[in-house]
């Protein structure tokens, strides 16, 4: 029997890929000296899991503390406020991400760049600036690859060793990788925007700043609110986990609430934690599916 | 080359693809430097220009691209009102394109109406037929308040029925407001039936430069180098 | 004075979404309501207790050879080339396998899943012609299979990395495994999103063509959906390698053995050059996968 989509099925550079991947994949298999019985806890181990998954089904309504400092407010209220300030820092980080993105994303597009076929007076000036755009562009592209590589957790430890705890510092430091990719992503996105609109507001004697403003920017705009929505949610994910360095997020209760065995807790903090980035999960979806539509 | 063309006159550029129609008037506005020689424009020579007064006298010249050249997705109104960019300061133009002022706004409608397509002021531009934009694409031109007009090519992508209107309405808005007029075409029947005066252009040289009633059909055939058959229209 | 009526009519007529409208307003008051949310004080960031902190971290980065000494490159790389031959390169190999396996078992789980939530291969009678309709149990067996696989997707992406590695390592203690399944169980929940769209959006006439031929369900899915989806698949794997390489970096400061790991010991121990330097490596592995996968991308978009 010949299959009709027989003919598709050689692919052979997927297939060669693919083939690659799994022996990677084996390599650090090997390199890491997994074995499959090292997944089973031990017995203490299964008493734990045992007892934590089984609260699963019943997170708990009320503080499980054998003593509860009087001034504390109930669990319920705690999760939520924690659940707030969790969004507080992804939306502080972002308002700060967003900006920062726009402006390094200028520099690193070679839009502004590009010369304008017909420009200045003099010879000297006119190569004084094509000089200029590149060396501003490779060195903004520098600076959003080091932004970016470097984990926002890494700029987590390194703001607490270097300046202590601080509200500002647990910004900065999911601010500065997510302008990082922010402004990659936005560069990216003018430069591949057609330029056509960009010319015929050239030729209509647009400065550079309106036609980088109003040429390129609309064409690249549906995606960058997209990309950022989508962003928004990940801030989300690393605000959370802020918490665990001792900011006042979700994370930090999972952690506090874990270490004094208090499983139903656990649940009740990592179920708000999911509740709200699936909110912004089907959100940001919706958002990316009307607006790229 | 050497060729003069005057205020308020309406000239048609007719020759093969490939003549230098398009390096002509991208010359004429200042979108491409010369390599040898001198562009006057309103008694100004082109190259010897600041990039503020080449903005300026970009500005005072309205055209319109082959292939439009619109932003697809924001509002005609933005487009159209995109055409007076060179005459605002930044602050002015960011107001204008994000909240435009009641009075332009009412501008940009009247000149909408004046081509024929005011009911689509506030639509996305992508959501148009290919004529509509063509004419936002005029509307937008005309919005600079040019002195001058250069089309090119501007019938190439729609239908003879709509390329004939689109032609008369260019003629008829620059006699009426005495703006000079330069289009690039390639069909020969309209630029004889539209334009007064054509020039000719064949390998980056003018073949000839008359009042199209005095040009005969076999200068049309050398130019087009068709020895037999009729032009392409 | 008609036109100034007209244009106010068409300007209420605009078209227009109300939802990105309202999201933009929404996400903008986000922005500038957090800051009365979260107290931030960013005069206490440049205070003088901080900025004497800086100072002392600052003279602390100074490579250990070269405390108190003027600065010497020799000296500093032969310091930075024993670290890496002790522990550096280790970390290194280690986050990198680390995320190796968990993107595999990722993209098998994910691939599953997708399967599984796919409304087109998880129907009642994948690609059969409206004409023989299924019963109704099937019916409602596949639409809930559907469904509770798409709810246990969400639960998985929306756990962070993080989160799950913490809980992993309570439970298996500070093992690679812990990692990995951390790792593993979030890429799965979003690449299944993924290609469960994949999936739905897959030319469907070969696969009918298939089904028509008498194919089983796994027939169809091994032989007809996956060509279709593969090379889609690898993009959303390249994707998503690159965030597990980066996420690696840090799991280990749960006590897994990865580059956290040595980030974690150098900062209790006071060790600020150590920290320097491994924080400088993770960028540099950040940037490799980067490389790498966008090379990936670059030779199946070829294909």
């Amino acid at each position: 029997m010949t299959l009709p989509v027989a003919r598709r099925f050689p692919f052979r550079t997927p297939s060669l890929v693919t083939a690659g991947i799994l022996a990677a994949a084996l390599w650090g298999y090997v390199h890491l000296e997994l074995r499959l019985g090292d997944l089973v806890p031990g017995s203490g181990g299964v008493t734990v899991a045992a007892e934590f998954f089984s609260r699963a089904v019943s997170p708990a309504l009320v503080s499980e503390a054998d003593f509860v400092p009087s001034g504390t407010p109930p669990l319920l209220l705690n999760a939520a406020n924690a659940a707030l300030l969790t969004v507080g820092f992804a939306a502080a980080a972002m308002g700060l991400a967003i900006p920062m993105g726009f402006v390094l994303g200028f520099f690193a597009s070679t839009a502004w760049w590009e010369e304008d076929p017909a420009g200045a007076r003099s010879r000297t000036l006119r190569t004084l600036r094509r000089m200029a755009g590149p060396v501003v562009f490779g060195s903004t592209r520098v600076l959003l690859a080091v932004l970016r590589s470097v984990h926002e957790l890494l700029w987590a430890v390194l703001f607490l060793v270097a300046l202590g705890l601080s509200n500002a510092a647990a910004v900065l430091a999911i601010a500065l990788p997510f302008s990082g990719v922010l402004g990659k992503l936005f560069a990216d996105l003018i430069d591949e925007a057609p330029r056509s609109g960009a010319h015929a507001l050239r030729a209509a004697g647009a400065t550079n700043s309106q036609v980088y403003l109003f040429g390129l920017l609309p064409l690249a705009l549906p995606d960058i609110i997209a990309y950022m929505f989508y962003r928004f949610e990940c801030a989300l994910r690393s605000s959370a986990i802020l918490g665990f360095f001792g900011y006042p997020t979700l994370g930090l209760y999972i952690r506090q609430s874990f270490s004094s065995t208090n499983y139903g807790e656990v649940w009740t903090y990592l179920y708000a934690l999911v509740l709200l980035v699936a909110v912004f999960d089907v959100w940001s979806f919706g958002v990316r599916r009307r607006i790229l539509a | 080359m050497s060729l003069r063309i005057e205020p308020g006159e309406a000239v048609g550029l007719v020759g093969p693809s490939g003549a230098g129609k398009t390096t002509l008037l991208r010359l004429l506005n200042g979108s491409q430097r010369v390599t040898s020689g001198r562009v006057w424009v309103n008694g100004s020579a082109l190259d010897s220009l600041s990039r503020t007064e080449l903005r300026r006298v970009r500005a005072g010249i309205g055209f319109i691209h082959q292939d439009l050249c619109l932003i697809p997705n924001i509002r005609v109104a933005q487009n159209v009102v995109a055409g007076q960019l060179g005459q605002m300061s930044l602050a002015r133009s960011i107001r204008e394109m994000v909240y435009p002022s009641r009075r332009l706004v009412e501008r940009v409608y009247a000149l909408l109406e004046r081509v024929g397509i005011g009911e689509k002021i506030f639509e996305r531009t992508d959501r148009l037929s290919g004529g509509q934009m063509q004419r936002v694409a005029v509307a937008r031109a005309l919005f600079q308040e040019p002195t001058a007009l250069l089309a090119d090519e501007p019938v190439s992508s729609v239908d003879p029925a709509r390329a004939r209107d689109t032609v008369d309405l260019l003629v008829r808005i620059s006699r009426e407001d005495r703006l000079t007029l330069c289009v690039s075409l390639h069909s020969l029947e309209l630029a004889r039936a539209y334009l007064p005066r054509l020039i000719g252009i064949r390998d980056g040289r003018v073949a000839f430069d008359r009042a199209s009633s005095e040009i005969h059909d076999d200068e049309f055939a050398a130019l087009y180098d068709l020895n037999s058959g009729t032009p392409d229209a | 004075m008609s036109a100034a009526v007209s244009v106010d009519e068409l300007w209420r007529e605009r078209p227009r979404s109300g939802f990105i409208r309202g999201s933009l307003i929404v996400f903008t008051a986000l922005i500038f309501g957090c800051w009365f949310l979260v107290d931030v004080d960013w005069a206490d960031l440049v205070s003088a207790r901080r900025l004497s902190n800086l100072e002392r971290f600052l003279l602390e980065i100074r490579p250990f050879p070269l405390h108190e000494l003027p600065w010497s490159w020799s000296v500093a790389w032969q310091w930075a080339r024993e670290f890496m031959g002790q522990r550096g390169l280790e970390a290194v190999l280690a986050t990198l396998a680390i995320s190796l396996v968990a993107i595999v078992l990722a993209t098998l789980g994910g691939a599953l899943g997708s399967l599984l939530a796919a409304r087109t291969i998880a129907a009642a009678e994948p690609y059969l012609p409206e004409s023989r309709a299924p019963s109704r149990t099937a019916l409602w067996t596949a639409r809930s299979l559907v469904a509770s696989t798409r709810a246990a997707l969400v639960g998985l992406r929306c756990v962070p990395e993080y989160v799950w590695a913490f809980l992993f390592v309570a439970l298996v203690g500070p093992h690679a495994w812990a990692a990995i399944l951390a790792l593993g169980l979030h890429n799965a929940g979003i690449l299944g999103r993924l290609g469960a769209e994949t999936v739905e959006n897959a030319d469907p006439a070969p696969l009918r063509a298939l089904r028509a031929l008498g194919a089983r369900r796994s027939q169809i899915a091994a032989t007809g959906v996956l060509p279709l989806v593969l090379p889609r698949f690898l993009l959303y794997f390249s994707y998503r390698w690159e965030t597990c390489v980066r996420e690696a970096t840090v799991l280990g400061m749960l006590g897994i053995a990865s580059l956290g790991y040595w980030v974690e010991d150098a900062r209790t121990r006071g060790h600020y050059d150590t920290l320097m330097l491994l924080v400088v490596l993770g960028a540099l592995i950040v940037l490799a996968g980067d490389l790498l996968s966008t090379v990936l991308r670059r030779v199946i978009r070829r294909a």
